[in-house]
């Protein structure tokens, strides 16, 4: 649906944004993660069509978007901003704006507008203006105007940063419910890899502008058992020990600092320990850590170090590497 | 002060009578200011709109030149246009000397820098994200320029109200192109300074209380206007 193809964007002269090909696909629930200032929200921009790039281009459906898109290809793609903000007037007007742009009918309007007011709860927000709403209701509001003009494309970044978790789960269970009711792609820029990990079907890292080949790391759908406590599932070969009280579906990740790397066994707590070989080492950008990537078995982990101790064990690709971490350090999503 | 009292005891008789002269002579400015406070605001508040949120190469010359303009000595404005519309003038063959259209087109030449350059000011002053949103729920151009406007609305009013003081209060340029005709081209500040000129102080003063009730009024309107509601 969208692509960026050679795309390099600058900001007074700086690339802030260099990725050669990035697609959003047509139906999917994308989630781009990476820390503040690794380029999500310039990303997001440049999708949503509102900046054009200084080099590269971007494609909707094939065909190459010119650098000033008209209203008509703007219309498919919508964008809520980190820190959204609303017009002057009512919730109910904010509601209403972009509908009223695309000249939808005052019997349509009130009818989309009925189902997101009531799938993120804003019936009791409606008059109010911005200034008497929090910044987690302008969030929410800021979503709901979105999501009514149903558009083929929208772009979501930190869409929780403002929410406490109940609100964060509202929120993503309307986006759920929204899905289920139409297809649309989905793209969401968290730095909360909790969310990413919740909910996107496709989570691409982002690192000083460049898609990071190392991140997210360590991510596995697994099916837990029942029982509370200490729980062993199986990720392909090897047998994760995990502890949760959740049972079923569910996401777990392990943190890449969360493992402790060794060329042999080594007595401890850590009642996850993996014997392998290591398949790649990647120096991050900014410097001092090192990604060691391992075959641990047919399933790949990624132990992050710091580049001393990388040194320090001789580490090299095809050497024997141990990985070895705590029940209590695989999250559960 | 009997001198003053006097004046000021003419001016009221002559307002509460209804002069034909002093009610011409206002209805003729109130004319000129609007008809040239419109021109200038429906060219100087999009030019505003333009310097305050495009990007491109010149637009820190184009603002350096409006804000010059602001300064511009009405006199030479009306120097120059008398120059451009006298018969000799490349628009002399408009005949608008000594007309009330010539008027027009000096005060619109002093009031068009007031609001190109305060609007850009003010619109400037609009967080970008709004014109962000806009565009990104799909609004046009001219939608986008609407609803950033919308945010600034009650500065934009102050622009207005500051466009039509500087022409209702302006006489170098009324006075040059304008010719200070009786019945024609006379306006408020013309006739204020001719009457005083003349020794008629009574009408002066009379002209003078219409200038500033006019002012007054414009006031009162924008403080209606910005009572309205916040947010």
């Amino acid at each position: 649906m969208l692509e960026l193809r050679g795309v390099r964007h600058r900001y007074e002269g700086r690339v802030v944004l260099d990725l050669e090909q990035f697609t959003v696909p047509r139906t999917g629930a994308m989630a781009v993660v990476g820390h503040n200032g690794a380029g999500k929200s310039t990303l997001l921009r440049v999708l949503a069509l509102l900046e054009a790039p200084t080099e590269g281009q971007v494609l909707f459906d094939g065909t190459v978007v010119p650098r000033r898109p008209p209203a008509s290809l703007r219309r498919r793609v919508t964008l809520v901003e980190q820190r959204p903000i609303l017009f002057r007037g009512t919730v109910r007007e904010n509601l209403e704006y972009g509908l009223r742009v695309r000249d939808v009918g005052q019997t349509a309007a009130n009818g989309i507008l009925a189902d997101v007011v009531e799938r993120l709860g804003l019936q009791p927000l409606l008059r109010r203006r911005r200034h008497e709403l929090s910044d987690g209701e302008v969030q929410r509001v800021a979503v709901a105007r979105a999501l009514a003009l149903r558009t083929d494309v929208l772009l979501l970044d930190e869409p929780a940063s403002s929410a406490d978790r109940a609100a964060a789960g509202a929120l993503y269970h309307a986006l759920a419910a929204e899905r289920a009711a139409r297809p649309f792609a989905v793209c969401i820029a968290s730095h909360q890899l909790e969310d990413a990990y919740r909910w996107a079907d496709d989570i691409r890292a982002l690192a000083e502008g460049r898609l990071s080949p190392v991140t997210p790391e360590n991510l596995f759908r697994v099916d837990l058992p029942a029982g509370d406590g200490v729980k062993t599932v199986r990720v392909g070969s090897i047998a994760l020990v995990v502890m949760t009280d959740r049972t079923g579906p569910a996401v777990v990740a392990v943190p890449p600092t969360d493992i402790f790397v060794s060329r042999e066994p080594l007595p401890s707590s850590a009642r996850n320990v993996f014997k392998g070989r290591v398949t790649g080492m990647a120096i991050e950008h900014r410097g001092a850590g090192v990604h060691v990537r391992a075959d641990m078995g047919g399933v790949e982990l990624v132990a992050a170090v710091t580049a001393e101790a990388a040194q320090d064990l001789a580490l090299n690709p095809g050497g024997a590497v141990v990985f070895s971490f705590k029940a209590t350090a695989v999250q559960v999503f | 002060m009997d001198f003053l009292a006097d004046g000021l005891r003419r001016a009221w008789g002559l307002l509460v009578a209804g002069d034909s002269e002093v009610y011409g002579i206002a209805l003729l400015t109130l004319k000129v200011a609007v008809v040239a406070t419109a021109i200038s605001c429906a060219v100087g508040l999009p030019l505003g709109y333009f310097l305050a949120t495009r990007r491109f190469w010149g637009r820190r010359a184009a603002l350096t030149v409006v804000n010059t303009a602001l300064a511009f000595p009405t006199v030479v404005v009306g120097l120059l246009l008398y120059g451009l519309l006298s018969r000799r003038g490349p628009l002399g063959g408009l005949g608008w000397l000594y007309t009330w259209q010539a008027i027009v087109v000096g005060d619109v030449l002093l009031a068009l820098p007031i609001a190109a350059a305060l609007s850009a000011a003010a619109l400037h002053g609009v967080d970008p994200r709004i014109r962000r949103t806009a565009e990104t729920l799909g609004a046009g151009s001219w939608r986008t320029a609407w609803t950033v406007a919308r945010e600034a609305r009650f500065a934009l009013a102050a622009v207005i109200t500051a466009a039509f003081g500087q022409v209702v209060a302006e006489i170098g340029a009324a006075m040059m192109v304008g010719g200070n005709i009786r019945g024609s081209t006379r306006t408020l500040t013309t006739a204020v300074a001719l009457y005083t000129a003349q020794g008629d102080f009574g009408l002066a003063l009379a002209l003078g209380l219409v200038l500033l009730i006019l002012a007054l009024v414009v006031n009162i309107a924008l403080q209606v206007l910005q009572g309205r509601g916040h947010a």
